[in-house]
């Protein structure tokens, strides 16, 4: 019998605003203990909720992007339950009525294009962390109430690559958005993923388990990969599979049971009475969405289209948000878009690859860039000496300043030419001979001995005129 | 288990974190019954096409708090009521996630 | 006292206020902890101008005051020393106030007698035997002994007017979102009110001025400028329609109580007033009570989840984390409020919620449709604020489903399922015992509310009224 893979994921994503998500206290990373919090975020008595405005902002640019339809009415509600990381013992959320619902995206599989449908988006807070050690649990408040997205998908994936492409698909469209950090190994975009199986042709789902904190996107796909096989081997020797919390173990490579759930929790969702419902006013949606920049997918159709890229190079550039950046900015100044690209994803790639760091770590000027490929195309420099001034690039150099130094500039001026061609041509009789006979290659081997003589300073083009004009005179 | 048992009453109370001895499930009885003829009173309004009344007022609000950091306690204050700490942290025992 | 018996003195008086605290402990037990006078005195930099400025002032124990312990009355919270101020409390400061002491209340709100308070019962300064009323007792009896001129508590079910009513002082709750809440431990957020006594309308309606106005730590706040409530009091009742709930009157069996607040309909009729009965259908006022209790345990037992011993509060031991927390909140709290959480929670649960959480939010909007229809034709609705004088302990419970327990002693609920403003004002002393009368206004008419209840104060002669003056 073959099964039906159901996937459903749930992604956690931590806002990149400066303060939490109901107090004025700062959002932080690797700072000390304890020492971004106020009394909201501790939960200490009579302290009340107050909505941050970027955190509202950031859902709305995700909603947008994930074309959910967003709700104007803010509101939020209770989630009751007791655990140390919960200062309040309820997080603030929102069950009732999430800020985007019914969105989209699309996702490349194996069998092309795919939609994934979102369920909703909704606003809530973090809990805070803890460090386990032998003598006890220890607690840092610094990221409770930080501010967190979480998005869900309908059970629309059938295997691991397809979740993982979705996984990565809305980690690079939260990173382009600007709104989340989008580390998955610092915990900032945290990622459930719920699995059960069917047999084909039912339209029940299967008991589920759900495999919490995949800490990356290989993580996802090999995670699933293994419970499918788990699950697959469990029913075909006739077994069931009781509905579970799993975790990935790295090291076995394996999913290892957290807890089995006995019933769902009972989470006693009602409204926060805190926080009267917040009308946002159509010009606030707009204006946010106005200013939104061009999303991934927007930018590979340009590339595609307006730039003549192929759909694998165009690809190779948008899955980089700052190399994306670096050849928007490199085609403003050039328009020959497909060298850029082969120069982005050649020579600029080996280098940064050899340096190790990111585009925006390197010295290269963009516009440095666009003049140097100009320069090709306009056989000022050849690509060899292209090599050469590339090199001179990445230290932040001026390309035509390092033509000049490496003394490369074209000699352009006629005269000097001409006198370069008398010189070869009377060197060579033989040629000339040749030419008379009808071998047109000797102009080729001409325009050679010019090169070399005027160590390749000689425009070739204007050499080749001249060529062709004195061997007519002879 | 059996609704309005005292182990119901006892899961219940434990749910939300805390105990309730035999002679205090006693008088929860009580009460419960209390609740539940009250409730008839309740039910004798007609609700249907009602909506929950979850605030005062209902009128629509604007305000978004800004984002701007505002208000931050130092450590020494974040855990100036802490029963236990440690290296600026709050200690509790060892929780198996 | 007065709030001008204070501004006129000198800040010696303030002192001795505290001093008047400590020694009305033994009598009335009213007090949790006593503020520091010498030290907020110390740098007193403050001018006649000031709106209470020299003033004593009590604060009921659910207002966070930095540096100064605040229980809300319960075990749990027993060694919490807050690490911030509650709006009110700036407000109070920047006005001029001088804390004396924080205030007995029943355990984090719950309940109205007081007597369900960590520290014992608080003794009605008028016959030491006989409940204060709660939950804010302890202040309302500071402000009958004469200890303080003003004091805050907080309103969530007539918390402020009942036990205004039963020790004889103005007890005022205005509108939801009229006074910021931030910094008050909750006991139910959509139905906590931050309420104050005094002695007089006059100082009522001043210390409205201070505490009142937007505040972006509470999003419930309302935007509404603040009137200047004292200078436009004015008493003038000609014209003014009054509507009697008559629901309550005839519930109520007591027949002084009866025969002072029909002499008190005819001193406002005769000053003019328009006083019609005005009747509410019966279920839904018997459904008062069911409703209140339902909603107020249901928040209350989501905004104590925070009460566990972890943070703050008193941590008892434990093996675990759940043992830490079982502990320390069996230990924490009453029997009586662990009896609430468990009901509220039951409430809460997805399979009881539609029927009795829901459905009770519902009736709550029947309720208050029907107020506001009542109201379109008044400019306040009037009734006696308790159906006796304050009870002795054993008599507080009366019977629970009696129409006089759930019509005249729970009528004030209107004010807090509307969001509508409302004031106690003492009517008549009944064999030394006070008794008082409630009035109930459009939202936000706190200006007119207090005049008429002026025009009340000024038949009745109870004005400035308190235990110090009387003796």
């Amino acid at each position: 019998m073959n099964f039906e893979v159901i996937i459903g994921i749930e992604i956690h994503c931590e806002l990149k605003t400066k303060t939490k998500m109901f107090s004025s206290a700062p959002v932080s990373f690797a700072a000390k203990p304890n020492t971004c919090t106020n009394e909201i975020d501790l939960g200490m008595p009579g302290t009340l909720p107050c909505v941050n405005q970027e955190a509202v902002r950031s859902s709305i640019k995700v909603c947008h992007a994930l074309e959910c339809e967003i709700d104007p009415l803010v509101r939020f509600d209770r989630k009751n339950y007791y655990y140390s990381d919960l200062p309040k013992g309820f997080q603030i959320t929102q069950q009732f009525f999430p800020i985007g619902k019914n969105g989209e995206i699309m996702i490349n599989t194996d069998d092309g294009e795919k939609i994934i449908r979102i369920n909703r988006i909704h606003m809530e807070e973090d809990t805070a962390k803890q460090f386990h050690h032998d003598d006890g649990s220890y607690l840092d408040f610094n990221r409770a109430g930080t501010p967190l997205i979480e998005i869900v998908t309908e059970p629309d994936m059938r295997n691991g690559k397809e979740a993982a492409a979705y996984v990565e698909k809305i980690r690079n469209i939260l990173y382009y958005l600007g709104v989340s950090d989008v580390k998955m190994e610092e915990g900032s975009l945290r990622c459930d993923v719920n699995i059960s199986l069917r047999p084909y042709g039912s339209d029940t789902l299967g008991a589920k388990s759900e495999i919490k904190n995949l800490n990356s996107i290989s993580n996802v796909q090999k995670a699933i990969e293994y419970e499918i096989d788990r699950q697959n081997k469990v029913l075909l020797s006739g077994g069931t599979i009781d509905q579970a919390t799993l975790r990935y173990d790295e090291t076995a490579r394996k999913t290892v049971l957290m807890r089995k759930k006995e019933g769902d929790v009972d989470y006693k969702y009602f409204p926060e009475p805190n926080i009267f419902p917040i009308r946002l006013k159509e010009d606030f949606i707009s204006s946010i969405i106005e200013q939104l920049d061009e999303l991934p997918d927007q930018r590979k159709h340009t590339y595609i289209h307006s730039y003549g890229l192929n759909e694998y190079d165009a690809q190779q550039i948008v899955a980089n948000k700052e190399l994306s950046d670096f050849y928007n900015k490199v085609v403003t100044n050039t328009k020959e878009y497909k060298l850029a690209a082969n120069w982005i994803l050649g020579e600029v790639s080996a280098f940064l690859n050899k340096e190790n760091i990111a585009i925006d770590q390197s010295s290269i000027i963009p516009e440095e860039l666009a003049i140097m490929i100009d320069m090709i195309v306009k056989k000022e420099i050849s690509g060899k000496q292209a090599k050469e001034v590339f090199e001179e690039i990445v230290l932040g150099k001026k390309a035509k300043e390092v033509v000049k130094a490496k003394g490369m500039e074209q000699v352009s001026d006629e005269n000097a030419i001409l006198d370069f061609v008398i010189n070869v041509l009377d060197a060579n009789p033989q040629s000339i001979e040749d030419y008379k006979n009808g071998k047109d290659r000797a102009v080729g081997f001409l325009v050679g001995q010019v090169m070399k003589l005027s160590k390749g300073q000689a425009n070739p083009a204007i050499t080749n005129k001249l060529i062709v004009e004195e061997l007519k005179k002879r | 288990m059996e609704m309005y048992s005292n182990e119901y009453f006892k899961k219940l109370a434990n749910q939300i974190m805390f105990d309730l001895s035999d002679e205090e499930i006693v008088s929860l009885k009580a009460d419960f019954e209390i609740m539940l003829q009250q409730m008839e009173l309740l039910n004798k309004i007609d609700t249907d096409g009602i909506t929950e009344m979850v605030y005062p007022f209902e009128d629509e609000t604007y305000f978004l708090r800004e984002d701007k950091i505002n208000h931050v306690l130092s450590q020494e204050d974040a855990l100036e009521n802490a029963p236990e700490t440690k290296d600026g942290q709050i200690v509790v025992p060892k929780v198996v996630k | 006292m007065r709030i001008d018996d204070y501004k006129q003195g000198n800040l010696e008086k303030v002192v001795e206020a505290g001093e008047k605290a400590k020694a009305s402990q033994e009598r009335l037990n009213a007090v949790v902890s006593f503020c520091d006078i010498e030290e907020q005195i110390k740098d007193y930099k403050h001018t006649q101008s000031d709106l209470l400025f020299q003033t004593p002032v009590a604060l009921k124990d659910n207002i966070n005051t930095k540096g100064t312990r605040t229980t809300a009355s319960s075990r749990i919270l027993d060694n919490y020393i807050p690490v911030y101020n509650a709006t009110i409390v700036d407000k109070l400061k920047a006005a001029g106030a001088v804390f004396v002491a924080k205030t007995s209340m029943d355990e984090l709100g719950m309940g109205g007698t007081n007597l369900n308070a960590y520290t014992g019962k608080v003794n009605n300064p008028w016959d030491l035997q006989r409940i204060s009323g709660g939950s804010s007792g302890g202040s309302a009896a500071l402000v009958a002994e004469g200890v303080v001129p003003l004091a805050i508590g907080s309103d969530t079910g007539d918390s402020v007017r009942k036990p205004a009513a039963y020790c004889g002082v103005v007890g005022l709750k205005p509108t939801y979102g009229r006074i910021s809440r931030y910094g008050i431990i909750p006991y139910a957020s959509s139905l906590d009110h931050v309420g104050l006594f005094t002695t007089t309308i006059k100082d009522a309606a001043t210390a409205l001025e201070v505490l009142a106005g937007r505040d972006d730590n509470d999003m419930t706040t309302s935007y509404k400028p603040v009137e200047k409530y004292s200078s436009l009091l004015n008493s003038d009742l000609q014209g003014k329609r009054i509507g009697v709930i008559k629901n309550v009157m005839d519930a109520i069996e007591d027949k002084t109580i009866q025969e002072t607040f029909k002499q008190l309909l005819d001193k406002l009729e005769s000053r003019g007033a328009i006083i019609e009965d005005v009747v509410f259908d019966t279920d839904l006022m018997n459904a008062l009570l069911p409703t209140y209790y339902v909603i107020s345990n249901a928040e209350a037992t989501a905004n104590h989840s925070n009460l566990d011993g972890i943070r703050f509060g008193v941590r008892e031991d434990g093996d675990d984390l759940t043992s830490i927390m079982i502990n320390s909140r069996t230990k924490g709290f009453s029997s009586e409020v662990r009896k609430r959480f468990v009901i509220g929670s039951y409430s809460l649960f997805t399979e009881n919620q539609d029927k009795i959480f829901r459905k009770a939010q519902k009736v709550r909007r029947r309720i208050v449709d029907a107020l506001k229809e009542k109201l379109a034709s008044y400019d306040v609705l009037l009734a006696s604020a308790a159906g006796s004088i304050a009870p002795y302990p054993d008599e507080s419970y009366g019977e629970k489903l009696s129409a006089t327990y759930l019509v005249a002693e729970n009528h004030m609920l209107l004010g807090n399922f509307s969001g509508y403003p409302s004031i106690t004002v003492p009517n008549a002393i009944v064999d030394g015992m006070p008794v008082a009368v409630n009035l109930l206004a459009k939202p936000f008419e706190e200006t007119l509310m207090l005049s008429i209840a002026k025009a009340i104060e000024e038949e009745c002669g109870l004005e400035g009224y308190c235990r110090e003056v009387s003796e």
